[in-house]
């Protein structure tokens, strides 16, 4: 089941290259994807230091930074409705279809699905975290969350737990979301040729950032234990953060120099190189809506030891991870469960497992089928938009229809004051495909509507 | 002699041959002045200064008032109301140079000429600011860090930007083909 109508994708998070982490490399990947379907996709992101304008990466990606300067943890300030004039231009001059937003800490992601909702675009979210409900930020946050997904067109969620998770937090219909797990790129992630060899000693990678949400205080309780009960056992740790400090005072306090190794902050192009010294990997995560560090570390052949929160029980099969209770007791026990099913476990055997589970291609066969019902979903005006932010609160349905409202005014004032027909529409560059596929194939120029130029800029 | 010409919205671009060398290749940009601005501004300024009037003789407020208001009008003057450009020109002169000029409604021309050697490559650029996002045709200076805007006060369309840049490109003798680096095939 697929559509094969050809849509023009505007993607949005102010988490992008050359930042690097779990959204990046979903909206990278998947726009890699998409592209490679025949569609237009277009990244929009913010401004990173002198990294500014239109940039074009692999494939014909082209990528909007706009200079709004981030103000906290990589987000952009919120302005409700200072963003429009810039979305509105992009998304006329691309000749935009539909407007997909990721990540609920992605500012401009809301504006951008805000402004589009009130144009008549038709919206598609991607949840990537889960959140809480008591603290005040999240209480906050999930305010602003109920705002956006209000009127969204269609919702993704990386994991059903992660599903659950947001139609509890958005009070948005369960109908709406679909679940689409992230993968992993097998080619990246290889085992070693010579694995490393189990008789000597036993190697237990960590890669994470060493924060409070990742677990970091676990590792410092479990490292020692373990250490204490397999004399064979080593640990390679890679990653920084505020608790690297902690870690290294335990690998003082119990002299473990020479049984745990601290990397620091691990490039992304060298996790692999990392990962494949190992033999299990060991994730202490203790919220993750999906996880794709365990789908990494299990591409390039080691068994995986995580805690059993969130939606990690869903990424990988039993006979590939162990997992354990979020605390240092249970997740001792399953280290030392998976050192006893470590020589069951072919390196080989399973890449080529996670070769089959896990595809980039099959993700965006699957959001182009999302794609498609958000299209079909009726079009809505302002009067339908007001009524279901009305709905969120007393007094926050007030306030998000007065900040509608306020978006239709300045939208129809920018109608009036720079028409549509004055925003130029920019032809699609294509660029060239692989030598492979170029052999044998008759040369094809491709014009734009307008005859007057082509496709040659630069 | 106007050998072509298009028109869109408020500009129009001419390519014609003034000199008698047919070498050389002159583009011109021309900006249709628009009075509405003019009218809308300077009335809001009237009024403003009015009420301050107003103010300041039936409403008993100081005359510093006036003074304010006269100092805010012409502030407001200055940002909305910029120096007015007539069209802007670009005179190519192969193996010779480029001459960007800017003319003036009041008659003044501010003339830039870059030296052909010096050019690098002319390319199209798009913009983008925190509002919005446009194309510009600019010059790569060998050695230089900055690029060099062809029509530095006036954004036309890109259709008529394509026309001045493919002869900037064949008067820095870079060949179209060698440029298209964005072909596929089917």
């Amino acid at each position: 089941m697929g559509d094969h109508e050809k849509h023009r994708i505007m993607m949005v998070s102010d988490f992008f290259y050359p930042n690097v982490g779990g959204v990046e490399n979903h909206v990278y990947y998947l726009s890699q994807c998409l592209l490679k379907l025949g569609h237009k996709v277009v990244v929009v992101t913010h401004a990173y230091g002198n990294r500014s304008g239109v940039r074009y990466m692999t494939g014909g990606l082209k990528v909007y930074y706009i200079p709004w300067r981030p103000f906290f943890n990589q987000s952009t300030f919120p302005t409700l409705i200072g963003m429009l004039p810039i979305i509105r231009t992009i998304l006329i001059r691309e000749r935009i279809t539909l407007v997909h937003g990721h990540q609920t800490f992605s500012t401009l992601s809301h504006h951008a699905l805000l402004n589009s909702r009130i144009m008549g675009y038709k919206v598609v979210f991607t949840d990537h975290s889960l959140n809480g409900f008591g603290d005040v930020g999240s209480i906050h946050m999930n305010k602003v969350l109920q705002f956006t997904l209000a009127d969204v067109s269609q919702a993704i969620c990386v994991s059903h737990t992660s599903k659950e998770n947001t139609v509890l937090r958005s009070g948005l219909s369960a109908e709406k979301v679909f679940v689409i797990p992230n993968a992993v790129d097998t080619e990246m992630f290889k085992p070693a040729f010579e694995p490393p060899s189990r008789s000597s000693e036993i190697v237990i990678v960590v890669i994470s950032r060493l924060v409070y949400r990742k677990g970091a205080d676990l590792l410092v309780e479990v490292i020692p234990e373990l250490c204490r009960l397999c004399p064979n056992v080593r640990f390679v740790i890679g990653g920084d953060g505020p608790k690297r400090v902690l870690l290294e005072e335990m690998r003082e306090h119990n002299s473990l120099q020479d049984r745990v190794e601290m990397l620091g902050a691990v490039p992304h192009a060298q996790v692999r190189s990392v990962l494949i010294s190992g033999h299990i990997f060991l994730n202490s995560s203790l919220t993750e809506a999906f996880c794709i560090a365990i789908l990494e570390a299990a591409s390039c052949g080691l068994l995986t030891v995580s805690t059993r929160v969130g939606g990690v029980p869903e990424v990988l099969p039993d006979d590939m991870i162990v997992l354990a209770e979020p605390n240092p007791a249970d997740m001792v026990r399953a280290i030392q469960k998976a050192i006893t099913m470590l020589p069951k476990i072919d390196p080989q055997v399973m890449h080529n497992r996670m070769k089959e589970l896990y595809n980039w291609h099959d993700v965006a066969r699957r959001t182009e089928i999302v794609y498609a019902r958000a299209l079909k979903c009726p079009h809505q005006d302002l009067l339908e938009h007001l009524s279901r932010h009305l709905s969120c609160g007393a007094w926050a349905g007030k306030l998000f229809c007065f900040v509608m409202i306020m978006s239709f005014l300045l939208w129809h004032l920018l109608e009036l004051w720079q028409p549509a027909d004055d925003i130029e529409e920019v032809p699609d560059l294509i660029f060239q495909t692989s030598m492979m596929e170029r052999r044998g194939l008759k040369k094809e120029k491709k014009m734009t509507d307008d005859g007057e130029f082509g496709t040659s800029f630069f | 002699m106007v050998k072509f010409s298009i028109s869109k919205g408020r500009y129009t671009y001419t390519h014609d041959q003034k000199y008698p060398c047919e070498n050389v290749d002159i583009h011109h940009i021309i900006l249709k002045s628009c009075r509405a601005n003019y009218v809308f501004v300077y009335t809001l300024a009237v009024l403003l200064l009015a009420s301050a009037l107003y103010l300041c003789i039936l409403g008993g407020k100081s005359i510093s008032i006036v003074y304010y208001s006269m100092l805010f009008d012409i502030f407001l003057v200055k940002l909305l109301l910029p120096k007015p450009v007539k069209k802007e020109s670009v005179v190519i002169m192969p193996a010779f140079g480029v001459q960007l000029e800017t003319h003036y409604m009041s008659g003044k021309i501010i003339r830039c000429f870059v030296p052909i050697d010096k050019i690098l490559k002319p390319v199209l650029v798009e913009c983008v600011t925190p509002v919005t996002c446009y194309w510009t045709l600019s010059l790569m200076i060998r050695g230089e860090s900055e690029m060099v805007l062809v029509f530095k006060n006036l954004r036309p369309p890109v259709k008529m930007l394509v026309h001045v840049w493919k002869a900037l490109c064949a008067a820095t003798d870079i060949k179209e083909e060698a440029l298209n680096t964005c072909t596929t095939y089917n």
